[in-house]
């Protein structure tokens, strides 16, 4: 028995002891890329960051950063995108929702981030958390629930403290659920222009056009084209690589 | 049964060649497109109707590539229509399209899938001609026409864009587009719309009218585009007799003819501003007028009196500004907010700004205000100019209380009440995060590391709940307690008598022996150890599996020897050596 704990403690402590730290390497490519943004080559430094971001580095600061440049070039489409691909790491972060106004405002249509589906208003909390937050809740409210099932063996007059905390676990799985899966799947136009098709042909009707940083969700993808829905009412296919996604 | 089978089989014939469904899959299927006009001019709309005969349960047909055209779904149409007993079906799918260039086209193939089949229309050709006497307004029912104040004008100067059109018959269901170039234009309305009749070469027209007012931004050689308004025209239809009284009764009926009428695009040269701009100069084209007011000239140190300065003319006065007056320490300043009104009189956009500041006089003298100027370019006379305000006397007398000033009193206190909103000079991003810090790589958390976080506590518990139970059973069951701890206290006894100081007497060593072997049987087996015998060790091990049961009985049999028959002390070491390797064989065993 004692055997056992101890190689599950010493496995735990690995798992834990081996979160993410990164080289000097990647870092010295952040300073890079934020003393060219600072020095107004914002070209440059966007294309430091991208490189980052194509090598793996996953991480809502650097999606911002990217997105400032792309604004300082007059690039309102990527900024936009990366703007969204921000929020989903650092979703209480008020520069970035500054500056996402900002540059929805500077977009033509001016297309406002879409309001939370009925899940996310009811799960409200997983708005403001990104996913691995959501994730480290369960996981501690999970150690409290076992804890206070083990008491209450000894215990049985905490009951009532058990069985909140069951919810509270179940609560937190669904709010992952509803992170994972109802979260909207956003788009972003990024080129000049484009025509919303009611088909998937370049020859279907046109039903409406959009221009660069208009913001869309995602419904379907079939191949070269992506279907997205602008609003209740308005929806339809556009070529793939003319959005962001 | 031949003969219920011969029935059946009319009743299904009967019931297919009754059955409408059936009819309705036994219709060809057949789709064409039609236009109401192959010829047509830049301001007429093509009608477009695609008939889907034979079904209604189509998608809406994909229609072909038509960069020249402008479309727009005009709504569908379904008919159904029984002719003797046979029934037809038919959908029609109608579209407007507006022709954006001249010449001709065709219009291709439209499909249709029906019944798992793909159905194309014919092409068709159509040819798209400049209006007829576009030039002249002639005899036409109704034309457009767009003119300029000016065709040459400086950087800053007001133009006046004025749209008109004309129509002899009613119109309705209008939509006008003026495209502007943003980057080289700003624009400003003047007002509603206006209506009037006129009479153009003899023939009298109602007339809508459209000001706006255009500020180049550019310089050079600039085109504005044409001006389109889409519109229905009444074409009146003379049905009813003029005597008959039902028909102003029921109103006039008429015919509605949609267009697109187009205008000419205008040129306009926009001129830079010229050298030679006074000191000063912040971009204000057009004329203004400035003056400026003192509302008390006599006071006391500490008094207020507000300095009133306005403005007011043709322009830019919007963007007019004043710093606060260099008044040399004689006063404090507290400006105010500034106000603006902007009129239009004549389609020229006027402005006036008015701003105040209070003025507490700190000394006692005679003091004369500084002029305030306001360079500014007159487009009107090709040439800068700069109006000044007259300069203003007060006479400030010494202050009849004792009360020193406070000089250093919040502006709140003092100051008139100032409208308390922020004037948003600009806009901008926020800058980027450089804390090194943030930039740790998030990743996705492997199934291992989920699996110990969601799995570790599940594992601690059912350890603490097998660590507890066995707690519990341990306080509470006797022979779980006895049972779990014979071989410990078999073992502690066994120990201390092989200590050196125990005693050497072989009849209590036998006792003592037998004792605790039968202590640690009826531990095990939850029994009264000490008073079973021998035979009943033997018996009871045996009914519990013991495999060693025999060898306890003989050893047993020993040590009640050496009780009654007692012998060397070698003998009671060996008999001790083998109690504990058979305390531990049972121990296994157990």
């Amino acid at each position: 028995m004692k055997n056992a704990f101890s190689v599950f403690l010493f496995f735990a402590l690995t798992l834990f002891t081996s979160l993410p730290t990164e080289g000097s390497e990647y870092l010295q490519e952040i300073v890079r890329a934020n003393d060219l943004y600072a020095e107004k080559h914002y070209a440059q430094s966007a294309e430091a960051y991208e490189s980052l971001i194509h090598k793996g580095i996953r991480n809502g600061y650097l999606h911002y950063n990217l997105a400032n440049a792309y604004i300082r070039m007059g690039k309102i489409g990527p900024a936009i995108l990366n703007y969204v691909h921000a929020r989903k790491w650092i979703p209480r972060d008020e520069n970035l929702e500054a500056n996402l106004k900002f540059a929805i405002q500077q977009s033509q249509d001016k297309i406002e981030l879409p309001a939370p589906g009925t899940l996310s208003t009811l799960f409200f909390w997983s708005n403001d958390l990104n996913l691995n937050e959501l994730i480290y809740l369960a996981i501690g409210l999970n150690f409290v629930f076992w804890i206070s099932l083990s008491l209450w063996l000894y215990f049985p007059g905490l009951k009532i403290v058990r069985n909140a905390l069951l919810c509270l676990l179940l609560v937190s799985f669904i709010s992952i659920g509803v992170k994972r899966e109802s979260g909207f799947k956003p788009a972003v136009v990024l080129t000049k222009r484009v025509e919303v098709k009611s088909g998937r042909a370049e020859d279907a009707v046109t039903l409406f056009q959009l221009h660069e940083g208009a913001l869309l969700t995602v419904t379907d993808e079939h191949e070269n084209w992506l279907e997205v829905r602008l609003n209740d009412e308005q929806k339809g296919w556009v070529p793939k690589n003319s959005m962001g996604h | 049964m031949k003969i219920f089978s011969g029935k059946i089989k009319a009743l299904v014939f009967l019931f297919l060649v009754l059955n409408p469904v059936s009819q309705i899959f036994a219709q060809n299927i057949s789709v064409t497109a039609t236009v109401d006009k192959n010829s047509l001019t830049l301001e007429d709309v093509l009608q477009l109707s695609i008939v889907i005969k034979g079904t209604q349960n189509t998608p809406p047909p994909e229609l072909p590539s038509l960069p020249d055209f402008r479309v727009v779904s005009a709504g569908t149409s379904s008919s159904t229509q029984y002719i003797n007993t046979q029934r037809s079906v038919s959908i029609t799918h109608n579209y407007q399209l507006a022709p954006m260039n001249t010449g001709t086209f065709v219009i291709g193939p439209a499909r249709v899938r029906a019944n798992g089949k793909t159905f194309s229309t014919q092409p068709i050709t159509i040819a798209v001609q400049k209006p007829s006497g576009q030039k002249t307004t002639g005899n036409k029912n109704a034309f457009v026409v767009t003119t300029l104040s000016s065709k040459k004008a400086y950087i800053g100067e007001q133009l006046v864009y004025t749209f008109l059109l004309f129509h002899r018959i009613d119109a309705k269901n209008l939509n006008l587009s003026l495209p502007f170039d943003k980057t080289r234009f700003h624009k400003e309305e003047l007002g509603e719309p206006k209506s009037f009749i006129k009479v153009v070469n003899g023939i009298q027209y109602h007339v809508q009218e459209l000001s706006l007012a255009l500020f180049p931004l550019e310089k050079g050689l600039h085109e504005i585009p044409a001006s389109a308004i889409e519109l229905d025209l009444l074409h009146p239809m003379r049905t009813r007799s003029s005597r008959d009284p039902f028909g102003q009764f029921f109103g006039q009926r008429a015919r509605a003819e949609h267009k697109i009428l187009r205008s000419e695009p205008l040129s306009i040269e926009v001129l830079p501003l010229p050298d030679g701009a006074p000191e000063g100069f912040a971009n204000i084209i057009g004329h203004v007028t400035i003056s400026a007011e003192l509302g008390k000239k006599n006071l006391e140190v500490g008094g207020t009196t507000t300095l009133t300065v306005t403005v007011a003319g043709k322009g830019n006065v919007r963007d007019i500004t004043f710093d606060e007056p260099d008044l040399k320490g004689y006063f404090k300043i507290y400006p105010d907010k500034p106000e603006f009104h902007q009129t239009v009189r004549n389609n020229q956009i006027e402005g006036k700004k008015v701003f105040k500041f209070a003025l507490v006089p700190l000394e006692a003298g005679n003091r004369t205000l500084p002029k305030f100027s306001l360079p500014f370019f007159d487009p009107g006379k090709s040439q800068y100019s700069v109006a000044q305000t007259q300069p203003l006397s007060l006479n400030i007398k010494p202050s009849t209380t004792k009360e020193e000033l406070n000089l250093v009193q919040s502006r709140q206190q003092n100051a008139p009440a100032s409208k308390p909103e922020i004037e948003i000079l600009g806009r901008d991003i926020f800058p980027i995060y450089t804390e090194l810090d943030k930039f740790q790589n998030v990743r996705s958390h492997s199934p291992a590391f989920l699996a110990t976080g969601f799995g570790s506590p599940v594992f601690l518990f059912i350890i603490s709940a097998f660590l507890i139970k066995r707690q519990k059973r341990m306080k509470y069951d006797v022979a779980f307690y006895r049972h779990r701890n014979a071989y410990k206290n078999a073992n502690q006894r066994l120990k201390k008598m092989s200590g050196p100081s125990d005693s050497s007497d072989p009849k209590e060593f036998g006792r003592e022996l037998s004792e605790i072997l039968r202590e640690y049987v009826g531990n095990k087996l939850n029994r009264q150890g000490k008073a079973i015998t021998a035979e009943e060790v033997e018996t009871r091990l045996k009914e519990a599996n013991y495999e060693s049961a025999e060898a306890t009985r003989e050893l047993l049999e020993k040590c009640e020897t050496l009780q009654f028959a007692p012998t060397t002390r070698g003998n009671t070491k060996e008999l001790l050596s083998r109690a504990e390797d058979l305390i531990k064989l049972l121990e296994k065993q157990s």
